[in-house]
């Protein structure tokens, strides 16, 4: 069996290799699959700045239009706008072209619905039924609707926020914050600057030219930071942000401009808005217990989910979360939007600095100190079942979760292991109070998963 | 059988039935590749399925590597003659012409600004069919659209091509009923440029069809209607993407959508000698004039693209067929409502004389155009039959260019496959109204067998 590496279809939507497997003609296809599905109405059409989305988006905006429904273009904006448009225009959906932390030849549609979370679960696969079934609403031209263009979503969405979290209160002494930005000339590019200012720091920015060059890797891991970590230890700042290709994930870089990894952007987001409105946390099963150490000291639950984004989102509407979120950078503020959100993001990181007078690297200092291990162990697909039962049986006295994967509590610490949802591929995490621990941990799991494949 | 029809015209079929995204999408890629990628421009008339349309092709222009210029809504002569002026490859116009609303089509222009001929059009349906196209890598593909104003620039060419102060000195006043259409956008400016008093209705782009977008003498109505009470000297009807022209005399009278090319031929032979292009279905009057004046009619296959290349072949003075299009040389080869409005104002303005004058001048010749519904699978074996019929027809000759034209001393039919929709046309010319009848009923006789 020969794996098509540069296509993939799946509940989470489709993603492709522009001039190789993704087509117009398939994009034009799902785009009428998914008008179809939410029956006509207005979808709100967004992209990030790669250089193929043009071609993407004329294609959906065809495949919308032949099934009834109407085009609302908010131009390029970052995926969390998208979102947001969707509730604040009540339309019944909406199509987010991006392939996030993906390199520059990726290009992808992502679906939400009108609540203004991704499809998954049910609902992405009753949209792949109706794709794969190929008989799609296709309306006359006297009932076919025009398209609408929309500008201005990016400063609703930076609006909005400056009114749900209010500006920065001034910190002692009176000096404002200052903070370096890197979008990776993405679709924050504009929006993001003009926030930080709004909310009253100060700002540099680099990487944000909204070209669809990639000045760098997109995902915003610590080895990809290292323009940013310059720039935070020229300017003397006190913060660095950086920002994926779409704008949902978020990294932060210390005042000693170290990138502090993006397990802690989310445990920061936490400690700030449970210290204002305390209420329940919902992540999911990787992410660190930093998270549910930083909520017990404000008293707080915290409720974990499979991975994945409107896992997580669903989770939070279930349980009324406050605050909530993926550790690979991924911000959900449901005040404002059911997405991650590095505008909230950088938001709520912001006023922490501001009201707790602290900085950066003295906020993680005081943190619950956890040590992370991540591995990626290669595995044909057919194989994932057998390798997770193996690791269940072996370790059966312990505390286990078999939501996602295997999740295992031990005495000093916990791991996890699953099958990627993108790749053939497992994913080990492990976490403990020291990197020892990790480590060892992470060893001896996967010494089991490898000899099991 | 839902319609759809791929030829030599391009594509065209009912949007919402077999005319979908993905065909757009295809063809677009499939001409992207045909021309090795470069400069495209993208027109489109009025009809709601427009946009949808127009994204589905402009998305397989650019992943096939293409620069896609966007015209938006504009006639398709002003886009044929942008395409060489702004040195594009090739243009891609989105109209069915003349057909009702449902309908959408593809129409392909190359870097001259004419209809791809018979043969690259067979070549562009090959790439078609094969599905093999051109794809470009993201650091290849272009990452933006540009627009354009091919309506500006064909306004400067028509001035150029007429006597503008003459026909201004005159202020004729002149009705047109733009159907709602892309000329809507083109030809009450033109008229403007030229001085008229203009009367136009259905001159908005955002409005549906009023009526079919076929001047024929039952879409002429209103326009009649218009003539008669504001007192014009003449009255125009447009199809929907500028190339055929309906003439509505100063009296409100209707005329033959075949006398708008005999109208031009005797204005433009009056002025120049040259030979005359028109297609094997067109009426004999084109060589009665042409016989006046001592120049020869060169008889085309029916179809822009065979009028346009023989235009040029044979230099000539005026061309057209008999469905209301007209090229004229001066301004380019291919069919222009717009030229073609140039061409008889100039005469009335310099003359002096009334459109029913000059009709009253033409030769008598009545003919009959009838349309027989076929189901598509069936069309070219009913026409094998025919054929089979009338050949070695005693006292006939048979013109086999097209279909199956018929020739008799006193009148002629012809019989041929639509290339756009699912039927058999049948046309019959004779001195009588009577013997006309009596030829057409000949053949639909022979094709009902």
């Amino acid at each position: 069996m020969r794996a098509i590496p540069t296509l993939k279809i799946s509940i989470s939507g489709v993603r492709g290799v522009v001039g190789d497997s993704l087509t117009p003609v398939l994009l034009t296809r799902f785009a009428q699959a998914f008008g179809t599905y939410v029956g006509s109405g207005r979808i709100v059409v967004g992209r990030d700045p790669r250089r193929s989305g043009e071609m993407v988006r004329q294609a959906v905006v065809a495949g919308l239009l032949s099934s009834g429904c109407r085009s609302v273009d908010v131009g390029v904006v970052p995926v969390p706008t998208v979102q947001l448009m969707v509730r604040r225009l009540g339309a019944v959906g909406g199509i987010a072209i991006t392939a996030s932390h993906n390199p520059a030849e990726w290009n992808a549609l992502k679906f939400i619905g009108s609540d203004g979370l991704f499809l998954s679960g049910d609902r992405g696969h009753e949209l792949l039924d109706i794709y794969h079934q190929g008989d799609y609403t296709k309306v006359r031209g006297s009932e076919m609707r025009a398209v609408e263009l929309v500008p201005g979503a990016t400063d609703v969405h930076a609006g909005l926020i400056l009114k749900e979290l209010g500006p920065l209160p001034r910190r002692p002494g009176g000096r404002p914050i200052r903070a370096v930005l890197d979008s990776c000339n993405g679709a924050g590019s504009i929006v993001t600057p003009r926030l930080i200012e709004a909310l009253g720091a100060q700002v540099t920015a680099i990487n944000v030219t909204p070209d669809g060059s990639f000045p760098r890797a997109a995902e915003p891991s610590p080895e990809n930071l290292g323009a940013l970590c310059a720039a935070v230890k020229r300017e003397a700042a006190d913060v660095g942000f950086a920002q994926d290709m779409d704008a949902d994930r978020l990294a932060i870089v210390s005042d000693r401009g170290e990138p502090i990894g993006e397990e802690l952007t989310l445990v920061l987001a936490v400690r700030h808005v449970l210290a204002v409105t305390p209420g329940p946390v919902v992540t999911n099963l990787s992410t660190t217990h930093a998270v549910d150490a930083v909520a017990a000291q404000f008293g707080c639950r915290v409720t974990r989910t499979r991975v994945g984004e409107a896992n997580v989102a669903e989770g939070m509407l279930r349980a009324g979360a406050v605050i909530g979120g993926e550790g690979n950078g991924g911000v959900i503020y449901p005040r404002i939007n059911f997405g991650r959100d590095s505008l909230v993001g950088i938001g709520l990181v912001l006023h922490l600095l501001a009201a707790s007078g602290r900085s950066v690297s003295d906020l993680v200092a005081e943190l619950p100190r956890y040590r992370m291990v991540k591995e990626r162990v290669a595995c044909p697909s057919q194989r994932i079942a057998e390798v997770l039962r193996k690791v269940r049986r072996d370790y059966a006295g312990f505390p286990t979760d078999l939501r996602d994967g295997v999740k295992v509590v031990l005495p000093d610490g916990w791991f996890q292991v699953r099958g990627s949802n993108t790749e053939p591929v497992l994913r080990l995490v492990a976490e403990a109070e020291t990197d020892e621990a990790a480590a060892r941990i992470a060893r001896s799991v996967s010494a089991v998963v490898r000899s099991s494949r | 059988m839902k319609a759809l029809k791929i030829g030599i015209s391009g594509v065209r079929g009912i949007v919402g039935e077999a005319f979908t995204p993905e065909v757009a999408v295809s063809f677009a890629q499939a001409f992207g590749t045909y021309l090795d990628s470069g400069r495209i421009l993208v027109c489109r008339d009025t009809r709601p399925s427009g946009p949808m349309v127009a994204s589905a092709v402009m998305s397989g222009l650019l992943a096939s590597g293409c620069e896609v210029v966007d015209l938006g809504v504009c006639p398709t002569p002003s886009m044929q003659l942008a395409v060489p002026q702004l040195g594009a490859q090739g243009g891609i116009s989105i109209t069915a012409g003349h057909n009702p609303a449902s309908w959408n089509a593809l129409k392909f222009v190359r870097a001259d600004g004419l209809y791809l001929n018979e043969m690259q059009a067979e070549e562009l349906l090959d790439i078609f069919h094969q599905g093999e196209f051109e794809k470009v890598t993201w650091d290849r593909i272009r990452t933006s659209i540009a627009t354009g104003d091919a309506v500006g620039h064909h306004i400067d060419a028509l001035r150029r091509a007429f006597d503008v102060a003459e026909v201004r000195a005159r202020r004729l006043k002149v009705a047109v009923d733009c159907c709602n259409g892309a000329c809507a956008l083109l030809v009450p400016r033109w008229l403007e440029e030229l001085g008229c008093e203009v009367l136009a209705i259905n001159d908005d782009v955002t409005a549906p069809f009023p009526h079919d977008p076929e001047p024929r003498v039952e879409t002429m109505a209103q326009v009649r209607a218009l003539v008669k009470a504001g007192r014009a000297d003449i009255g125009f009807v447009h199809d929907a993407d500028g190339e055929r022209l309906g003439i509505v005399d100063e009296g409100g009278s209707p005329l033959s959508e075949e006398l708008t090319l005999v109208l031009a031929t005797v204005i433009a032979l009056g002025r120049k000698s040259g030979p005359v292009v028109t297609n094997i279905s067109t009426t004999r009057l084109i060589d009665r004039i042409a016989t006046r004046h001592g120049v020869p009619v060169i008889r085309t296959p029916v179809g822009q693209a065979h009028i346009s290349e023989a235009i040029l072949e044979h230099n000539a003075v005026i061309g057209g067929e008999g469905n209301g299009s007209v090229a004229v040389p001066a301004v380019q080869a291919s069919h222009d409502s717009a030229a073609t409005i140039g061409l008889l104002l100039g005469h009335l303005a310099r003359s002096g004389t009334r459109v029913s004058v000059m009709v009253a001048d033409l030769p008598r010749l009545a003919m009959l155009k009838q349309k027989v519904p076929v189901e598509p699978n069936l069309i070219f074996s009913a026409l094998q039959d025919f054929r089979e019929t009338v050949l070695g027809l005693p006292g006939a000759s048979v013109d086999l260019t097209d279909g199956v034209k018929v020739d008799w001393p006193d009148g002629w039919v012809h019989v041929r496959a639509s290339n756009t929709e699912s039927l058999i046309r049948v046309i019959a010319e004779a001195d009588t109204t009577v013997r006309a009848g009596e030829l057409a009923d000949w053949a639909r006789d022979r094709l009902r067998r």
